[in-house]
């Protein structure tokens, strides 16, 4: 399958400013990205940074002050007729809706205004309602929806048109962690089902971006800081592999480790001098790379030591923002490891 | 099935279900928004208490006005009954279309929150509004249609089916509720730029035309001025069309002594082919005034991030 030569998305030089008072707010600073055909996109980043200003600029409800935006090579000022063809959007943290409605009737209703005829939208309608798990709440009034059913509507109102480019705006924002769950399932098994088509996902959910997203750009003040994929930006703050090994009978110390190939050092907390009672030592590695592991292991083994447990230390996406930024998503009050818990769990 | 990425034309890439254009999909738009308008619009409350409310406001209005006539004529004021009738009547049109567009807007934008989602979709922000708008006007419709029912039953209105212009009455109703849309594409563009307790704006400025384009009184008892600025409307020219056609004895709010039209053409009552050609000039002068008040007031709202905006506490 050859790529086409046209971004699904691309922006040069975006900028956007807010006229307010007492001074003008720079949302966008200059932003050029490039999203690829098919490619599972994320902008992560804290509240403020300019990730719905960029979605509502793509989406044809903002207009750029300057620098240009594209979707497929269509411009976002000019040629909304056609962007709009091709794209949908879902956000999240807002009770939108028309409540009096039901669930189906509404959802009908956006498939006359995507174009689709009356029986067929009828019918997609109902796939849709079944694909995002709504089939007890068709016939409920929208009013009556819980917020994560409302978000799983509005989840199957922007998949109406199928679109290529689908703009999803922080979607599990307020919802508890199931529904947040349910949510991302249902993005990762669209997106499975149909492989060409584009996502483009904000969060300041860290760990969302991490398990949905094949790249990611790190937005703060309106300015990309940087992209690429979750572990070129976790291999930015943390070249080497770091390693802890709980290991039994290391009766020759850490230091006999330091001279194999591709180890960094090594050491324990006790330098093997006083091991602990049970005779268990923690052992610390840093690696060149993780592929030194194996050498590691046989030379532990030879010396009659045993591993007990190995775990491996990895940066976050929030340690990468801080290497870049100089502070956390938490002084946003983005609140970002309560959610990482969450999506742990 | 799924088209295949190697296959890409991006002017041939639609969403698979949104391939259609034209005509059939902006005439599709409208239906719909036509419908959710009803939905949204009808289903607040009680059908019954609705339709009373809807057809209790226009009636009460008239029945003041006439009232209002027999006490300060003393009953010798017959003519004029037909005339505030008429002009009570066609006023529920043009509440309901003046406020339809309006209310539509930012009902959708700042109660529901769903503006920038019909924003978004292919079909285009106008066609949307005055699909949601008409089912305001069709409550107006049934207003009109109430108040002249009991104008004729119950007021005296002299009222002959075999004296009516229908033709007339049939051309002006064209476009004098064209003229009436129009200007509620004016409103709906003014309150997409305004905050959302903006909703009176369209009533205000009803009440005030009220006055001055020959509803309820001739504009002969106006000042000059004011009298050319009702020759400008285009309401001026329809409601005295529609009486024209309905009553043609009813006494003409246009002309007369003291009117500026008078003075200025030496006509003391314009016959149907004036009211309809002035009809006709102002409608098209009024609907290229909306359409590119509508084009200028919906690229402003885009360039100030108006459409999502939600004004509310």
């Amino acid at each position: 399958m050859s790529l086409p030569s046209v971004p699904a998305i691309e922006t040069r030089g975006l900028r956007r400013v807010y006229k307010t008072k007492p001074k003008p707010i720079v949302a966008l600073d200059g932003i050029d990205l490039e999203v690829a055909p098919g490619e599972f996109f994320g902008l992560l980043g804290p509240n403020g940074a300019g990730k719905t200003t960029l979605i509502k600029i793509l989406t044809t409800l903002l207009l750029p002050t300057t620098g240009t935006a594209r979707v497929f090579g269509f411009d976002v000022a000019r040629e909304t007729r056609q962007i709009r063809r091709l794209m949908n959007i879902v956000a999240g943290g807002e009770q939108s809706g028309y409540g009096l409605l039901q669930v189906r009737e509404q959802l009908w209703m956006f498939s006359q205004f995507y174009g689709l005829g009356t029986r067929e939208g009828w019918q997609r309608v109902d796939e849709l309602i079944e694909a995002v798990g709504l089939d007890e709440q068709r016939n409920q009034k929208v009013s009556s929806l819980s917020t994560g059913q409302r978000q799983k509507m509005n989840f199957a109102r922007g998949l109406l048109n199928d679109p290529w480019v689908f703009f999803l705006d922080e979607p599990t924002l307020g919802l508890d962690v199931s529904a947040a769950r349910s949510v991302r399932e249902l993005v990762r098994t669209w997106k499975d089902a149909l492989p060409g088509r584009t996502i483009l996902l904000t969060t300041h959910y860290m760990a969302e971006a991490e398990e949905l997203c094949e790249r990611i750009a790190i937005v703060d003040h309106g300015r990309i800081l940087a992209i690429g994929t979750p572990d070129e930006l976790k291999h930015r703050v943390q070249s080497e592999s770091i390693f802890r090994l709980e290991v039994d009978r290391l009766e020759r110390g850490a230091g006999a480790l330091a001279g194999l190939p591709g180890v960094v050092s090594a050491s324990t907390a006790t330098d093997g001098t006083t091991p602990a009672p049970d005779g268990v030592q923690t052992l610390n590695l840093i690696l060149d790379n993780d592929t030194a592991l194996g050498g590691v292991v046989t030379a532990l083994g030879s010396m009659g030591a045993q591993i007990v447990a190995l775990r491996k230390s990895e940066p976050s996406l929030e340690d990468v923002f801080v290497e870049l930024v100089g502070r956390g998503f938490d002084e946003d009050g983005a609140g970002s490891n309560g959610h990482h818990e969450a999506v742990a769990r | 099935m799924e088209p295949t990425v190697a296959a890409f034309d991006r002017h041939a890439l639609r969403a698979t279900r949104s391939r259609r254009d034209g005509w059939r999909d902006t005439w599709r738009g409208y239906r719909t928004a036509a419908r959710l308008g009803w939905r949204v619009e009808a289903n607040w409350a009680d059908p019954i208490l609705f339709l009373t409310y809807s057809v209790a406001k226009p009636l009460a209005g008239a029945l003041i006005l006439v009232v209002m006539l027999e006490v300060v004529s003393g009953g010798g004021a017959d003519e004029y009954r037909a005339f505030i009738v008429v002009g009570s009547a066609l006023w529920s049109f043009v509440i309901a279309g003046l406020s339809g567009l309006a209310m539509s807007v930012l009902d959708d934008r700042e109660r529901y929150r769903m503006l920038k989602y019909l924003y978004i979709s292919p079909t285009s922000l106008a066609v949307l509004l005055l699909g949601r708008g008409t089912a305001r006007f069709a409550m107006g419709g049934i207003g009109a249609a109430v108040t002249l029912a009991v104008g004729v039953l119950f007021l005296g209105v002299p009222f002959d089916p075999a004296v009516m212009d229908v033709p007339l009455l049939l051309a002006s109703m064209a476009l004098g509720l064209s003229g009436v849309i129009a200007l509620g594409v004016v409103f709906a563009a003014v309150v997409l730029q305004t905050r959302q307790d903006s909703w009176s704006y369209p009533e205000a400025v009803a009440g005030a035309l009220f006055l001055l384009v020959g509803a309820v009184f001739p504009l002969a008892v106006l000042p000059m001025p004011v009298q050319a600025l009702g020759l400008v409307t285009p309401l001026t020219w329809w409601v005295a069309a529609v009486r024209e056609a309905l009553f043609p004895d009813a006494v003409s709010s246009i002309a007369g002594p003291g009117s500026l039209y008078t003075r200025l053409t030496g006509v003391t009552e314009p016959d149907r082919w004036v009211l309809l050609i002035c009809l006709l000039a102002t409608t098209v002068l009024v609907t290229l005034g909306a359409m590119l008040t509508f084009r200028v007031s919906e690229r402003r709202a885009k360039d100030r991030g108006l459409i999502d905006q939600t004004t509310g506490t």
